[in-house]
């Protein structure tokens, strides 16, 4: 079968490799670093339901409730399944609430209205005077575990998987890929590697991969600021009950409790830095929903980079659509061979994946179900 | 914001180019909130793209990034630069374990005796909750050991006998005795074989080294006590 080569070893590029191998094709993949060192494994942990999304992107509700559903079947060790709650703290919060529920209804996101002893019985550091609540199944996952499940899954199939491994050119004749150039970080070899089709899933680095095809990809890095404190202050994922905005999710894991996020438009996802009154507001904001986050102890701040879909006029950068798209290149620069992955989340890194291997079966011509919605993942242990 | 110049001093290693590992020394300017990890992608950005090392989540969740730090097994990604309070520090990756490059070593062999059928989730014990909520029976979280690797390197009995399970695998082993009483034969049997739990010489130094309070010494003894009890 054809041999599909991947860059990127983020979430979206274990998602793909185990998907192409259960299809049957040839997968190589090559990470310039450690796997997952990009966005993948510095994000909050929300295993989203699709609550935070269902007023202003319906899309993105539907598809992060339906792979929410299917992650927990399948990765199940991956995964602290104890829902999640909007909170509502004011009389803003309270009037958008009719809106949420109807949509979050609409997009089938389970929502439960509860009152505020109801929702402090189950979270009692939530801040007191709060006014209601609704109960969402979101769900915080292990951001490292989760894509090593794919990882481990894929190369059990026959994925070849290369990590330092850094991609630094293409070979490309008569208006087509052929193949890559690859700078082995290990031995400092240079080496040539022949496809058939190449799938850019570099993330925030997806437009620096372009440029190396000659081409252009309006990927803009989007990167956000996460705060961990000592200690976990709650067991349920929680978010403020408004319109998603800065500084309004609080996510539970292990011992830790981490806040998020903030959000700038960077040029270079190399090049950023943590902006420093970042840490402090999301503190403010988190201390709003849990007022013991104040009193906690900062345990680490870092920033992880967005990959955005670039807009041609200037916008506010929480406007951005969060949803993903792949990008033919021979539809938008006549180039054959090559593909991108623009966007996403890594809750939906499955259903990208499918997209791109559904994508990936047209151009060569085969008819090939997919079979990542059952199959249960090996465990990340098995990676080792 | 008062900007430090710090010496990296990293034990550098590639199969074949830099070998045997020698130690290399990059100067940078650091910020007083810097960690070790950030210092790391500071030379790697600026300096040396191919400096190897491995880091994912920057919290202390994913375990990749344990090395020894001025000789001491620790997270670079909880490890403040200004914490260190010295001018030159010395990176060189975990001991016992197979070099792969620079401050890369092949983790694998950590996982050997950890089985992918122990759970990676317990039971949450923090919060004080007077009511579950609607479908949930127990608030679950993930076990505090994030398979770093340090108690291993730190261990000295691990470098001299390679069959022991370790301080990490005896540690998630008591943990598994205590979630899965009907597992309690077959478990117990592993850390009371040859290579088990008898081989412990108390040293403590994985404890002392575990970024994220596993205490695998304490599991160690509680394993000892039950086992002279059987
Ligand atoms: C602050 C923040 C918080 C977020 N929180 C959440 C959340 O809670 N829940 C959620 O579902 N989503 C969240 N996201 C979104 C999610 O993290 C990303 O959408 C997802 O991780 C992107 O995965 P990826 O595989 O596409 O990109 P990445 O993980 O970035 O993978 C791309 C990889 O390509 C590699 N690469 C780059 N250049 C080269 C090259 N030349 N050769 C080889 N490899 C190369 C990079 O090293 C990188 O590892 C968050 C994002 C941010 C920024
Ligand atoms: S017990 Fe602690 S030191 Fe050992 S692997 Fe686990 S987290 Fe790391
Ligand atoms: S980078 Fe994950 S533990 Fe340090």
């Amino acid at each position: 079968m054809e041999h599909i080569i991947i860059i990127g070893g983020g979430g979206t590029g274990a998602a793909i490799a185990h998907d192409l191998v259960l299809r049957g094709f040839e997968v190589s993949l090559f990470e310039r670093g450690e796997l997952l060192s990009g966005t993948t494994g510095r994000h909050h942990g929300l295993l989203h339901s699709g609550a935070r999304y269902a007023v202003h992107d319906p899309a993105a509700a539907r598809e992060c409730i339906s792979e929410n559903k299917i992650l927990r079947r399948i990765a199940p060790q991956a995964i602290e399944q104890n829902d999640g709650l909007f909170v509502a703290l004011d009389e803003a919060d309270l009037d958008y609430k009719p809106l949420f529920l109807e949509n979050c209804r609409a997009c089938g996101i389970p929502a439960r209205e509860l009152t505020a002893e109801q929702a402090l019985a189950l979270e009692p550091e939530l801040n007191p005077s709060l006014k209601a609540a609704v109960q969402v199944p979101d769900a915080t996952m292990d951001a490292w575990r989760l894509p090593l499940h794919f990882y481990a899954t894929a190369r059990a199939n026959g994925a070849r998987i290369h990590n330092f491994s850094e991609i630094i050119g293409f070979s490309q004749a008569e208006g087509a890929v052929t193949g890559i150039r690859v700078l082995d970080h290990q031995s400092h070899r240079e080496y040539d590697v022949r496809g058939d089709l190449f799938v850019n899933a570099a993330g925030a680095w997806a437009g620096k991969i372009c440029d190396l095809a000659g081409i252009q990809l309006p990927i803009q890095p989007g990167p956000g600021v996460m705060v961990a404190v000592n200690d976990r202050l709650t067991n349920m994922v929680i978010n403020r009950l408004h319109k998603a905005g800065e500084g309004d999710i609080i996510v539970p894991q292990r011992k830790l409790t981490i806040l998020g996020t903030s959000i700038w438009l960077a040029d270079d996802p190399d090049a950023v830095e943590l902006p420093k009154d970042h840490g402090p507001r999301l503190i403010e904001l988190g201390a709003k929903l849990v007022p013991a986050v104040k009193k906690a102890e900062i345990h680490s701040m870092w920033c992880a980079v967005r990959p955005l879909i670039a807009q041609a006029e200037a916008k506010d950068p929480q406007e951005i659509s969060r949803d993903f798209d792949c990008c033919d290149h021979k539809q938008r620069d006549n180039l054959e061979g090559l593909i991108s992955v623009i966007g996403g989340k890594a809750t939906t890194l499955r259903l990208m994946a499918e997209k791109i291997a559904d994508l990936i079966c047209r151009k060569t011509g085969r008819n090939i179900a997919c079979k990542t919605k059952t199959k249960k993942l090996l465990h990340y242990r098995m990676f080792y | 914001m008062s900007i430090k110049k710090i010496t990296f001093r990293i034990l550098r290693y590639k199969p074949g180019l830099i070998d045997p590992p020698q130690f290399q020394n990059f100067s940078i300017e650091v910020k007083p909130d810097m960690t070790i990890l950030d210092g790391l992608e500071k030379i790697r950005l600026e300096q040396d793209t191919t400096l190897m090392y491995r880091h994912s989540c920057h919290h202390s969740s994913c375990g990749t990034c344990a090395c020894k730090i001025n000789g001491t097994e620790s997270l670079a990604c909880t490890t403040k630069i200004k914490d260190l309070k010295s001018i030159s520090i010395t990176l060189a990756p975990l001991d016992g374990f197979r070099p792969i490059g620079d401050l890369v070593v092949d983790i694998s062999p950590l996982f050997t005796n950890i089985s992918e059928d122990w759970s990676y989730l317990k039971n949450s014990e923090n919060v004080k909750s007077s009511q579950m909520p609607e479908g949930i029976k127990e608030f679950k979280r993930f076990e505090n050991c994030i398979e770093c690797g340090a108690c291993v390197s730190a261990c000295p009995v691990t470098h001299k006998n390679k069959g022991f399970l370790g301080p990490a695998a005896l540690a998630a082993l008591s943990n598994e005795l205590k979630k899965s009483p009907p597992k309690a034969e077959d478990l117990l049997s592993m850390a009371g074989n040859k290579n088990g739990e008898r081989l412990c010489e108390r040293a403590l130094n994985c404890s002392r080294v575990c970024p994220t309070g596993v205490y695998p010494a304490r599991h160690i003894s509680d394993l000892h006590r039950v086992l002279k009890q059987k």
